[in-house]
Parts: structure tokens; sequence; C-alpha cells
């Protein structure tokens, strides 16, 4: 019995297993899926572009470099995959993307679990302020407490280092502390 | 443990025990970081802050079904098997035919839904044992008081409750999947043999020949090789056991009828004859329980079972109502 590593799995896949294939699907269509949500706002969009995405890594898996850890590889890849479609479909809806690095993702109340961990969160604004925060602090917010991502992975991801994602996350998560404790003297 | 400097928010984050103190999860890592926090006044901020950053925003779990999952991997299968199979004269075909094709696409799925209605449920009472042949040629061995489920287009992807041996046809041509679905947890299988078998809180899988991979509910993938035995709750998060059982039988001879015991406790082999029966075991006597039992007994007959325990370990069986009571002798 062993556990199966990325790399383990990646090297199948480009020996052309389509079981290896097939359990990095499984893996990651949930994780792709939900993010490709947050970005294009089109359940429909979304499943269709992740069809083509992976039809599109099987066909070219002889050409894919060799990868220790697969998320990132797979959620950059899959991003640029997803917005170069979203700009393809209509140049005018998805206009305020031209920047392709930078996405804006958008939280709704009921992603949240009502109980935070963090007990200053349990706030009922806490949806509205974490909205407010700038782009790629939510961008760093999602991927590392919604997709579960190390922060390793989250900078090869944003194309930033190691440091810079500690420090996004840093200041997302302590203006929101300070955004909700502002929140809470009005309220 | 380690007893390096903490002097920036990366040593508290890169540090595991430090997140277990976060956590709460191991007990010398708490005391450490308790002890270390009352000693190190200066960097409770720092503590503070690296301590936010673990725990971050709370997000519900908000998976894509299994099933979901399963038919977009059809679906990409079949998209996979098109471009590798003669890929121009399929466009020709579609382009010709455009019309004819739309309306057999409609006939077709609308049959798909139809037949995907009709789901098939085979259930064995107590004391029971049934073998059932899928349609796909592949041999179910069903134990007593369990449940097999599918989908009658669908033979290849079957749910389970309970207890059942599986012998899975391969399908070279199309390298088809088998599926078995658990509480915990689903198996992917290429043609071979296995045990699975479902308790309150886990799934437990032997793996005789061939190859199968599971997929546990925490996401986990695992691979297993003949004679490996997997035990996994979804409900703890963990496995509960994972060894290599040489002698395959001990596992699988209940499908033949019969239940082996080899050196196991009286009272871990009247679990299984609880299992079986349906009967609640009651022990007068606490010492009895761990007496060892090797030996046969049959899984279809309570009364012929009775006897054979009662002859092999020095216990009388008495069976009233819906209880087995044993004493010593």
């Amino acid at each position: 019995m062993k556990k199966l590593t990325d790399k383990y799995i990646w090297k199948s896949l480009k020996k052309g297993d389509l079981n290896a294939f097939s359990v990095l699907f499984e893996s990651y269509y949930s994780k792709l899926y939900n993010y490709g949500l947050k970005i294009s706002k089109n359940e429909t969009l979304t499943e269709d572009s992740l069809q083509d995405f992976f039809l599109y890594v099987y066909e070219h898996r002889e050409n894919l470099s060799d990868l220790e850890t697969i998320a990132p590889y797979l959620f950059l890849s899959y991003k640029r995959f997803l917005m170069r479609m979203m700009k393809k479909k209509s140049r005018f809806k998805y206009s305020d993307i031209s920047n392709e690095n930078v996405v804006d993702l958008e939280f709704t109340a009921d992603e949240l679990i009502t109980n935070q961990e963090i007990v200053a969160f349990n706030n009922a604004n806490l949806t509205k302020l974490l909205n407010n925060l700038p782009k790629r602090q939510k961008e760093a917010i999602y991927l590392k407490y919604y997709s579960g991502l190390k922060a390793r992975e989250i900078s090869e991801i944003m194309n930033i280092n190691y440091q810079s994602v500690v420090n996004l996350l840093h200041k997302g998560i302590k203006s929101l502390k300070e955004d909700v404790s502002i929140a809470k003297l009005f309220n | 443990m380690t007893k390096r400097k903490y002097n920036d928010i990366n040593d508290f984050l890169e540090d595991e025990s430090f997140e277990n103190w976060v956590y709460q999860k191991n007990g010398t890592d708490i005391n450490f970081w308790e002890f270390w926090i009352a000693n190190n006044p200066d960097k409770s901020d720092l503590v503070n802050s690296a301590k936010d950053l673990i725990l971050g925003i709370s997000f519900k779990n908000n998976n894509v079904s299994e099933e979901k999952v399963a038919l977009e991997w059809q679906k990409l299968q079949s998209k996979i098997k098109d471009k590798e199979a003669k890929p121009k004269q399929k466009v020709i075909l579609l382009k010709k035919f455009s019309v004819a094709a739309t309306i057999l696409i409609i006939v077709t799925t609308g049959f798909y839904f139809l037949n995907r209605n009709s789901k098939i449920t085979h259930k064995t009472h107590y004391g029971e044992i049934l073998k059932v042949k899928l349609q796909d040629g592949s041999d179910v061995t069903l134990n007593s008081n369990s449940s097999l489920s599918y989908y009658k287009n669908e033979s290849r992807k079957v749910w389970l409750s309970g207890e059942a041996f599986f012998k899975v046809d391969k399908k070279k041509a199309t390298n088809a999947k088998f599926w078995v679905i658990t509480q915990d947890l689903s198996i992917q299988v290429y043609g071979t043999a296995f045990n699975v078998s479902t308790k309150k809180k886990k799934t437990d899988v032997f793996l005789e020949e061939g190859d199968i991979w599971l997929s546990l509910k925490n996401g986990e993938t695992k691979q297993m090789l003949p004679g490996n035995y997997i035990s996994y709750s979804a409900k703890e998060n963990r496995v509960l056991e994972d060894k290599d059982i040489d002698n395959s039988s001990l596992k699988t001879s209940w499908k033949d009828g019969t239940l082996l015991f080899e050196k196991l406790s009286l009272e871990k082999a009247m679990e299984k004859i609880e299992e079986s029966y349906g009967y609640s075991v009651v022990f007068k006597d606490d010492k009895a329980k761990n007496t060892l039992i090797t030996g046969a007994v049959p899984l279809t007959n309570i009364d012929i079972c009775i006897e054979a325990i009662e002859k092999s370990v020095d216990v009388t069986i008495i069976k009233k109502d819906n209880s087995l009571i044993i004493s010593k002798k």
C-alpha cells in the first residue's frame, strides 16, 4: 500500500495512464470548479472550460514539465485558460480583466461558517468587509483558507515570492480584524 | 519540539508544533507552547498574529458532489476516446447529419434518464448469503444483512452497505472502470477480486488479487496491492488499520458460507456472529471473552454454528429470543 505522491501521479499521466489521470481529475475537479466559478461567476462557462482544460492537459501531457506538486500548476494554468475563454466570449462583459494576473473574487455570506474560530470574525458584516479588501489580498485569502493551499503553492499561482504571500495574508487578516472592531462600534 | 529562535512571524508559521498548539492537537506541543508563551511575554504580539494567520477565515466545505464529478469524468473520457479514434471522419459525419444527430441525442438522453431512475437493490437478511451476477459479467457475493444497489444502465457502479466480495471482469477494450461506493470511501477497480465491508463507522477493504485505487472521504487517494487490508473511518477522518494479510481466506471465507477464526478472542469472534445472524451476545462470564478460538463455523445455520463454537471452546451458549447467552462450562 502506498500513498500516491503528486510526482508519481504526474509521471504516470505523462506516460498516458488514464487511471492516473482520473485520480487527478477527481482530486482537483471540485477545487478548480469552485475557483473557476469565483472568477467567472458563470456555472456553464466554468463547467465547459474545465472539460476543455482537462482535455488540453491530457492532449499535451507529453510536453508537460516534471512536477513535484501539482496544485500550483493546475490552478495557474486553469486560471489563464478560463480567462482566455472569458475574453473570447465577450470583449465588453469582462473588459475589466485586462490584467491576466489579477482577479476580483467576491465572497457571499452563505460560504462563511457563522461560528468563526477567531471570535472577532463572528460578525454579520464579515462578508462585506472581506469583499472590500484589495483584490490580491482576497485572492490569497481565497487560495489559503477556501482552497486549502500552502503559502508556497500560492506564491507560484500568484507569481510572487513566499514572503509576499505571508504579507498579503497578514495584512488581509489584520485589517479585517480592525474593520470588524470599527464596524462593531457603529452597530 | 524545537529550541530555535523565534524572531519573526515566519518562524512561527513554519513550525509544525506551533500549528499543533493553535489547533490544540498534541499534548506535548500544547504544554511546550503554553510554557514558552508565559516565558516570552515580549513575543505575545507575534504569537497572536501568527495564530490569527493560521486560523484565518473558516469557509464551508463546498464540494461538488461525487456523482457530478463522476459524470464529468465520463464526459471527458468519451471526448478523449473520440479524439484518439479517427478524429477527421467524425467531423464530416457531424456536419452531414447534424439534424439526424440532434434527434438521436434527444431520444437517447430521454432513455438515459428513464433508465437512470430504475435503481436495482439486492438485500439480504441475517443468516443469508446471496450471489449476484451483474450485467457486465462481474460476480458479487453479498453477506448477510447487507444491501447492494445500482442503476440498470450503469451496473459497473454500485453502492454498498454491509459486506460483499467482488470478482470484477476486466473490460480490456474500453478500460471501463468498476466503482464501489460506501459511506467512507469509493473504490476504483480495474478487474480484480476484493472484499468490502462497511460497519457503523468504518469501511474495511481487503484486496485478494488485481489492482484497486481508493478515494477516501477526506480527499486522499491510495493504491492497494494484493494482500493489503485497509480499514478507514470517515467519521474519525483516519485510517484505522493498514496491513498485509497472508491468509486471505480469513477475510473472504464467508462467501463460501463459513467464518474462519484463527486464534481470535471469543469476544471478537462473537461480534462477527452478531453481525451475521443479528443476535445480540451477552457474556455471563467475562473470563470467557478472552478465550482464543480457532476453527470454522457455518454462516447460514445458527444452531450448528452454536454447537461448533461450544465444541471448540469450553462454553455453553443458550439461544433466547434475540440473544445468545454465553457462560463457562
